[in-house]
């Protein structure tokens, strides 16, 4: 135990000294602050919060005033739906990765418990639902459940939890090959709690990287299918709802580029900070890497 | 001997500078290798054996660093040579084999475009000739159909074989010295000695000075007429191989010759080092080997021992060279009780 | 090997059942009242009191799930992919219509992507840590997370609504035109191509001029991804015994690289790039949506934004179709290519 705890010192000490991973940390700290303190900054709208406020009847967009300071698109305030938008965007992309990791592990392990054709039928269903484009898949699911940004939540669960469940599987059929677990065997320990026990500790930490990384992937999905229009209802307060009014000023985007570059911004970043943090536990945690 | 070595080490140190801090992997190191001789540089694993070879070649990754000392081959000062003239010489005066003949043959070429991208570099002759002094070389090392093989991929050869090839590419341009790292641990015994004999027979054809690096002082004994002891990235003892069998001096090397079972000895309890290799980060004061040592008093914790010419020829880093022979005594005793 | 390709060729029809159920099952989901709406031309259709169920029962839109199903799989076996709406054709002769311009776009974006990527990850694997490498991994993250779309909205601002420069569409009108005109022989559907074959370098360059933001939008998005991985992959050769070895026998270090290292660092590459090619066919819905390309990408979201479901079914048949029989190439020819593999 005191060998794990100065190991896991040895590895958060290794994690400060990366440059990249401090970045991403502050990135993400900026954020989480920006998502507590929305009302504080933005104000709230009384009805419902995640409705941007309507401050203005006419469609065309209005550059940046120091009344709005990111300006108005479709009568909607930007600043409002950008940072409120993050609130949105850590509800996507955590309740998605969750979501979708705890039904991976599901699937995975008890394909490796269970082995055989157990195995073989979850991993084909695995290889089919792989076999949709990810994108493809959650326009038709979105298009078929209706708008909304639960439906748009659901979809990317739906078809996001298959790398997970080929990871958890291949790392418990890797693990069970190691000598501690063997030594459990050879103690007669049931094949069940050796998995709950020592398995399963053992190959967690790939998959809380891999949902660290998938974040970001997931919540560019999502403002992509509210781009499309098929995401978040109109008004939303979402970085792609924003980003989807350019749409109607497609060829005269020099007249609302504050509709595309703002929301744009906080997407970059927030993915960017993501991906760093991911990129950085993965370093750190990739045993081939370590030496 | 008062032959002019062909190469001379004096005082190397090689650090390397990881994450985790400064590793002094080699920390003084000083020895001679003479024309035609094999030295053999012994001990255990991370003792700095291995680098000391590298830092020779000049082959340390970008993480290591040769921090002082010098190297003099055939005359001239290595760390001196411009790093185009180091191309000409790698392969062609000074060549290397490793351990895993494996991993250090390309596997995405025949073992043929190997030797003769070697043969080409070192040698102005065409192609088809060095195609031809490829095929002859597999042969010279004891390769079955060479004419086959010569076009055969590494993963398609057996372990001892791909050794064979490994030796015949090194070999290929007559160097002066060959630098065999652990050429034998990866292959099976019988398979060993066949490689052992192998080289020796190469080395009295071709007449190169071999540095023979390992852990293992069987294939000291059978090839080696000079032995350096290293422990913890220093030299312990160096004396000619049968002095160093009949009479160790340092503890370590007593304990690594104890350590080995012997058929004609009718010891039946083998002797073992206690403890383990110190930390290269935290190397301790003074004796790097006073974590193990049972003689280790006073000095041996706050003074470094120096290499000393014990007699002639026989260099020994001990304070207490004069208590191991009782201590050698005690534990006889302490065995026959055992018995 | 042989009986991997064989495992490999037997699962084909499994995945492809699978793939279809999870499709029609979406669709079946929606219900018959839904579904119907597809079926009809018109709101007169629906007049009489009765007609509504009379419909549904003559599509057949209450029988029992599989029946449906097959008989929605053998029509599309026979290449009746129902209606498009957006096309106002049939589903399938939409999507061949406009599938030519993705592969065009594909074909264009992946040259500048496997070369830049591999060239930028190797510099960047050799220069370990240095500036070099600092700042294509700089550059590798910002891409990484950079979404498609907002680059591509980027781009249009910059370099059309502000300079000019790069317009949206396919090509310029007065071409669109000649394109038109009978004396114009459509061979292989792809604009620079037909352009080539008609000997009309002037359309050749303006098609390519309408294709240079796509691409740039494209390729940065794959090159963050691929030189990443040509990094990592090299930088894991280069720590390899065997280059150790092609030092020692004095290999000038220029060479080391370029052959020893490279040669074993492309393997896992090349996979990746196959898998790049799926990824370009079928990841263009935003990038033609942006700049008004009537690919199959285009396709897609039109049909999603006006609900026109058996556009979004072929839509998705014909991405899955490309990417189980892309995946299939991929590990047959990596199989192929690798010596080690080759041999068991």
């Amino acid at each position: 135990m005191a060998q794990k705890i100065s190991d896991f010192r040895k590895l958060s000490k290794k994690f400060l000294r990366n440059g990249t991973a401090i970045l991403g940390i502050a990135l993400l700290s900026f954020f989480i602050v920006i998502a507590i303190f929305a009302p504080f900054i933005a104000g709230e709208n009384g009805d419902n919060p995640y409705q941007i406020p309507r401050v203005s009847w006419s469609s065309k967009p209005i550059a940046p005033t120091a009344e709005h300071p990111f300006g108005v698109i479709g009568g909607r305030d930007i600043f409002y739906g950008v940072i409120w938008g993050t609130r949105t965007a850590f509800q996507l992309g955590l309740i998605i990765a969750s979501c979708a990791a705890v039904i991976g592990i599901l699937i995975g392990s008890v394909s490796a418990y269970f082995g055989g054709w157990v195995d073989e039928v979850l991993m084909r269903i695995v290889d089919i639902f792989m076999s949709i484009p990810f994108l493809v898949a959650a326009i038709i699911l979105t298009t078929i459940l209706g708008k909304g940004l639960d439906k748009v939540m659901m979809a990317l669960i739906v078809f996001g939890w298959m790398s997970t469940a080929r990871l958890i599987r291949g790392n418990i059929l890797q693990a069970r090959e190691e000598q501690y677990v063997l030594a459990a065997k050879a103690l007669g320990q049931k094949n069940f709690i050796i998995i709950v026990k020592h398995i399963i500790p053992n190959t967690i930490f790939p998959v809380v990287v891999q949902m660290s990384m998938r974040i970001g992937s997931y919540v560019i999905t999502a403002a992509g299918l509210s781009f499309l229009g098929i995401g978040a209802e109109p008004g939303y307060a979402d970085w792609g709802t924003i980003l989807s009014y350019s749409r109607n000023w497609m060829t005269m985007l020099d007249q609302s580029w504050f509709a595309i570059v703002f929301p744009g911004t906080a997407m970059v970043l927030f993915v960017l900070a993501w991906n760093l943090v991911g990129d950085a536990l993965r370093d750190i945690f990739d045993p081939r890497l370590r030496n | 001997m008062d032959k002019k070595p062909l190469l001379k080490v004096q005082d190397l140190k090689t650090y390397f500078h990881t994450d985790d801090g400064l590793v002094k992997a080699v920390d003084g190191v000083s020895f001679e290798v003479y024309p035609g001789e094999t030295l053999g540089i012994v001990g255990e694993s991370g003792c700095g054996k291995s680098v000391t070879s590298l830092s020779v070649m000049r082959l340390l990754d970008e993480k290591g660093e040769i921090a002082g000392g010098s190297i003099t081959f055939n005359g001239e000062d290595v760390l001196a040579i411009p790093e185009e003239k180091m191309m000409k010489i790698r392969g062609n005066d000074m060549a290397m084999i490793f351990q895993e003949p494996m991993t250090a043959l390309n596997p995405v070429f025949t073992i043929g475009y190997q030797i003769i991208e070697a043969i080409l570099l070192h040698q102005k002759v065409s192609s088809e000739e060095a195609r031809a002094m490829a095929i002859d070389m597999l042969r010279k090392v004891g390769i079955p159909e060479p004419e086959k093989r010569v076009d055969e991929y590494p993963h398609e050869l057996s372990g001892g074989m791909r050794q064979r090839a490994m030796i015949a590419m090194s070999l290929s341009c007559n160097p002066k010295i060959l630098f065999a790292d652990e050429p034998t641990t990866a292959l099976d015994v019988t398979i060993q000695a066949q490689i052992l004999e192998l080289m020796l027979s190469l080395q009295k054809e071709y007449g190169m000075s071999i540095v023979m690096i390992t852990h293992d002082l069987g294939v000291i004994a059978e090839l080696a007429e000079r032995v350096a002891v290293m422990y913890a990235g220093r030299i312990v003892e160096y004396a000619d191989v049968v002095t160093l069998f009949k009479k160790p001096k340092h503890p370590y090397t007593w304990g690594l010759m104890n350590a080995i079972p012997k058929i004609d000895d009718e010891k039946e309890i083998l002797y073992n080092i206690k403890g383990v290799v110190p930390d290269p980060l935290s190397f301790p004061e003074g004796c790097r080997f006073n974590t193990r040592c049972p003689l280790a008093k006073d000095k041996c914790f706050t003074d470094v021992p120096p290499l000393e010419e014990f007699e002639k020829d026989h260099f020994v880093a001990c304070f207490r060279i004069n208590e191991l022979e009782e201590m050698i005594k005690s534990e006889r005793e302490g065995e026959l009780s055992a018995k | 090997m042989t009986a991997y390709i064989i495992r490999r060729l037997l699962l084909l029809p499994i995945i492809i059942i699978g793939v279809t159920l999870i499709i029609f099952s979406m669709v079946w989901s929606l219900g018959p009242d839904r579904l119907l709406a597809s079926y009809i031309k018109s709101p007169e259709a629906l007049k009489t009191p009765d007609a509504e169920e009379r419909l549904i029962r003559k599509y057949g839109l209450d029988d029992p799930m599989p029946v449906q199903y097959f008989k929605w799989l053998g029509n599309v076996v026979k290449g009746d992919w129902g209606y498009s709406m957006v096309g106002k054709d049939g589903v399938l002769q939409s999507i061949l219509q406009r599938f030519p311009y993705t592969l065009e776009l594909a074909i264009y974006a992946f040259i500048p992507i496997i070369i830049v990527a591999i060239w930028l990850g190797v510099i960047s694997a050799v220069k370990h840590n240095q500036f070099a490498d600092q700042f294509i991994r700089v550059f590798a993250l910002i891409g990484w997370s950079l979404p498609d779309f907002v680059f591509g909205l980027l781009l249009l601002w910059i370099f059309y609504s502000k300079l000019g420069w790069f317009p949206p569409g396919m090509v310029s009108t007065q071409f669109d035109l000649a394109m038109r005109e009978s004396s114009w022989h459509t061979v292989t559907h792809m604009i620079t191509f037909d352009a080539l074959i008609n000997g009309r370098l002037d359309i050749f360059v303006d098609a390519l001029r309408h294709m240079a933001l796509p691409i740039l939008t494209l390729a940065y998005l794959w090159w963050a991804y691929l030189l990443r991985i040509t990094r990592s992959s090299m930088l894991e050769v280069l720590r390899k015994d065997y280059i150790r070895t092609a030092r020692a026998k004095g290999v000038p270090e220029r060479i080391v690289i370029k052959k020893h290292a490279k040669k074993n660092a492309m393997i896992p590459v090349l996979t990746v790039a196959g898998a790049s090619v799926i990824g370009l066919l079928g990841g263009t819905v935003f990038v033609e949506t942006i700049f008004s390309r009537t690919g199959m990408g285009r396709f897609l979201a039109d049909a999603a934004s006006l609900l026109d479901y058996w556009s979004i079914i072929g839509g998705a048949l014909f991405y899955s179709f490309i990417l189980i029989i892309g995946n299939l190439i991929i590990d047959v020819s990596y199989a192929l290519v690798d010596p080690r593999i080759r041999l068991n």
